[in-house]
């Protein structure tokens, strides 16, 4: 064994699983792809194998949603297992083409979204908006995410956070033109290199400013920094859970009423991955005139969007009904006209599914922000 | 195999707002993102699927500031040796037979059998530079190429013709081809490969060291001259000429001598 591979064997503990199979048999894309991550694990063991499986389209299913984590009883981590094996493939430089101009572009533009560095703020034009500046002490350090940033479909998201910003009074300032991309999907694309690269410009980065919170409106972007940069000053709390604290302590008020019924879908990187379930929920209940409905599928057992994992750039060989388009149905069998969510990736694939199902007149996808803004009045 | 592949660091234009800047003459790049030039990336992938097949050397060569080395650097890890980085004011980037001339005396000082060139750059667009680089360098060429088989002492090529043809043309090496978008799939380099890269040779060379007197290549020196820059306005008028081919042929000549044309 050679010490490279030796490495992957004892990084992921591959001795360590027992074959029982609750990581697949709770994988939400195991219905719908030929994505077995307990056989990938098994065949993983023999080291000449690793070259062989890292080729398997399957291997790019998977959304790293992180049920199989939360499941197996041996505290394993199926979906590393597989991101370690997208490291092999990347390394070799043969990946998607998609995939290949998505990293390059972090590397050289900040983003995977292949726009230019210079039109990353363009959102907030015209907008009264706070940059922070290194040095200068702010409250809240507000990090916007690539997507939301350059996405037309998005922007107003990041608008709409500015907006109540400003409305409760808020000490925050923007990272501003120089963010740059949290790289949570260069990870889960197996780019490690690069990943590396990323946590260390952002580490240097982030630091340069004097504050103590970081707030994100991406769930990835909140748990990259939170888990992967260990020598970030600052804490890292996502947008939910600062609007929860001040709807608590009555520094923001919602006077006018929005009148729907909504229910909320956890995204994985929020609830499965940090466990934050409540502040969503209390959120969307000072909203005057809501009714907050409830999927089956809740909370750690909510039904993956397949926008995470670098799915965003990588097309499934599967023809079988998307998980997203499973999510809208579910959501209109309990009479909800509003699918609430709380990141970018799940907005553009269940918006995407409600097209999709041609239902954009009996429901909506919007973030919780986009609510927020309304009730604020 | 010795190959180079000339490559150039040019702006993605497809989604940008391209404005001419205040002297009338540029475009302002201010707000572009950067990368590779399309058909050069093309370029650089056949060299490394040649060389991975038959063994060799590839050199790359660019002619650019030292934002450019962050493109080099990437070839480089995608399987060069090395490479040489023309770094002059006084170029006049914007002729591309001027560019050819640099770049040939780079590569007339070696031994080579082949040279690579994207076959069309995504600013300047000229089309030439791989073509005018065989003249100078007196070898034979092919442009717009889709496929490459090397042979013993010559390469056959698929060249890509208007509706759809293929041409095949065979010439002896050593000799220039300008490559077609498409003719592969760029591979990616990894961070961790283009770390690697930094070690190998990046040379950074001016006119002096080409041989290369200032007035060869600048923009006096140069036959074309750019006079202005500029967005067409767009307007609308079109006559739709009706008749036999006599009765419009007659019509348009009538026209063509009223508008002063003949």
């Amino acid at each position: 064994m050679n010490s490279e591979v030796r490495g992957f064997l004892e990084k992921h503990d591959l001795l360590g699983c027992i074959q029982c199979g609750r990581c697949t048999g709770g994988c939400p894309v195991a219905a719908r792809t030929d994505l077995n991550v307990r056989r990938v694990i098994y065949e993983s063991i023999d080291e000449k194998m690793l070259d062989k499986i890292s080729k398997l389209p399957h291997i790019w299913d998977c959304t790293t949603c992180s049920t199989c984590a939360v499941r197996c009883p041996k505290g394993l981590k199926p979906l590393e297992v597989l991101i370690g094996l997208r490291e092999v493939l990347v390394e070799s430089g043969m990946v998607q083409s998609t995939v290949r101009d998505a990293l390059e572009s972090v590397f050289q533009e900040g983003n995977p979204w292949k726009k230019p560095r210079a039109t990353r703020l363009d959102w907030a034009e015209g907008l009264e908006v706070k940059i922070a500046v290194p040095g200068e002490k702010v409250e809240n350090l507000i990090f916007i995410c690539c997507t939301v940033a350059y996405d037309p479909k998005l922007q107003d998201i990041a608008r709409n956070l500015v907006k109540v910003l400003n409305k409760a009074e808020v000490d925050y300032g923007l990272v501003g033109d120089s963010e740059m991309c949290c790289s949570s999907e260069v990870y889960s694309l197996g780019e490690a290199g690069l990943f590396e690269m990323m946590v260390e410009d952002n580490t240097k980065l982030l630091n340069s400013f004097a504050v103590n919170r970081m707030v994100t409106i991406s769930p990835h972007c909140y748990s990259t920094f939170k888990n992967q940069h260990p020598l970030l000053k600052m804490e890292s709390v996502h947008y939910t859970q600062l609007l929860s604290k001040l709807l608590a302590e009555g520094k923001l008020e919602l006077t006018k009423g929005v009148n729907r019924k909504v229910v909320f879908h956890d995204p994985c990187y929020l609830g499965k991955k940090n466990s934050v379930f409540e502040e969503p929920r209390f959120i969307l209940k000072q909203v005057p005139g809501m009714e907050i409905l409830e999927f089956a599928r809740k909370r750690e057992r909510s039904l993956c969007c397949e926008g995470g994992g670098g799915k965003m750039w990588v097309e499934t060989e599967s023809l079988k009904e998307r998980l997203a388009e499973n999510r809208i149905k579910d959501a209109r069998a309990l009479g909800a006209d509003v699918l609430a969510v709380a990141c970018p990736f799940c907005i553009l694939t269940l918006d995407d599914a409600l097209k999709a199902k041609g239902l954009e007149e009996e429901m909506k996808v919007v973030d919780i922000l986009e609510i927020l803004n309304e009730a604020v009045g | 195999m010795k190959m180079f592949v000339c490559i150039k660091r040019v702006p993605d234009t497809s989604e940008a707002d391209v404005k001419i800047d205040q002297t009338g003459k540029n475009v302002d790049s201010s707000r572009f993102s950067f990368g590779i030039n399309d058909a050069d990336n093309y370029a650089v992938e056949e060299a490394v699927l040649i060389k991975e097949r038959r063994g060799g050397e590839i050199k790359f060569l660019c002619i650019g500031p030292k934002d450019s080395d962050v493109v080099i650097r990437m070839s480089l890890a995608k399987g060069g040796e090395s490479a040489v980085r023309i770094e002059d004011p006084r170029i006049n980037q914007k002729d591309p037979l001027q560019v050819a001339k640099v770049l040939a005396a780079a590569i007339k000082k070696e031994q080579f059998d082949l040279v690579m060139t994207g076959c069309m750059s995504g600013d300047d667009s000229n089309m030439s530079v791989g073509v005018a680089l065989a003249e100078e360098l007196g070898v034979p060429h092919a442009a717009m190429v889709k496929n490459v088989e090397i042979l013993d002492g010559k390469v056959r090529v698929k060249r890509e013709l208007e509706g759809g043809l293929s041409e095949v043309v065979e010439m002896f090496l050593p000799a220039v081809i300008t490559i077609q978008t498409g003719i592969n799939v760029p591979r990616y380099a990894p961070i961790r490969g283009i770390r690697e890269a930094q070690k190998k040779e990046l040379n950074v060379l001016k006119l002096e060291d080409l041989g290369l007197a200032e007035e060869e290549v600048n923009e006096a020196g140069s036959g074309v001259e750019l006079l202005k820059l500029y967005v067409p306005v767009v307007a609308s008028s079109a006559e739709m000429i009706e008749g036999t081919p006599e009765e419009k042929a007659e019509i348009i000549a009538v026209k063509m001598v009223k508008g002063g044309l003949l």
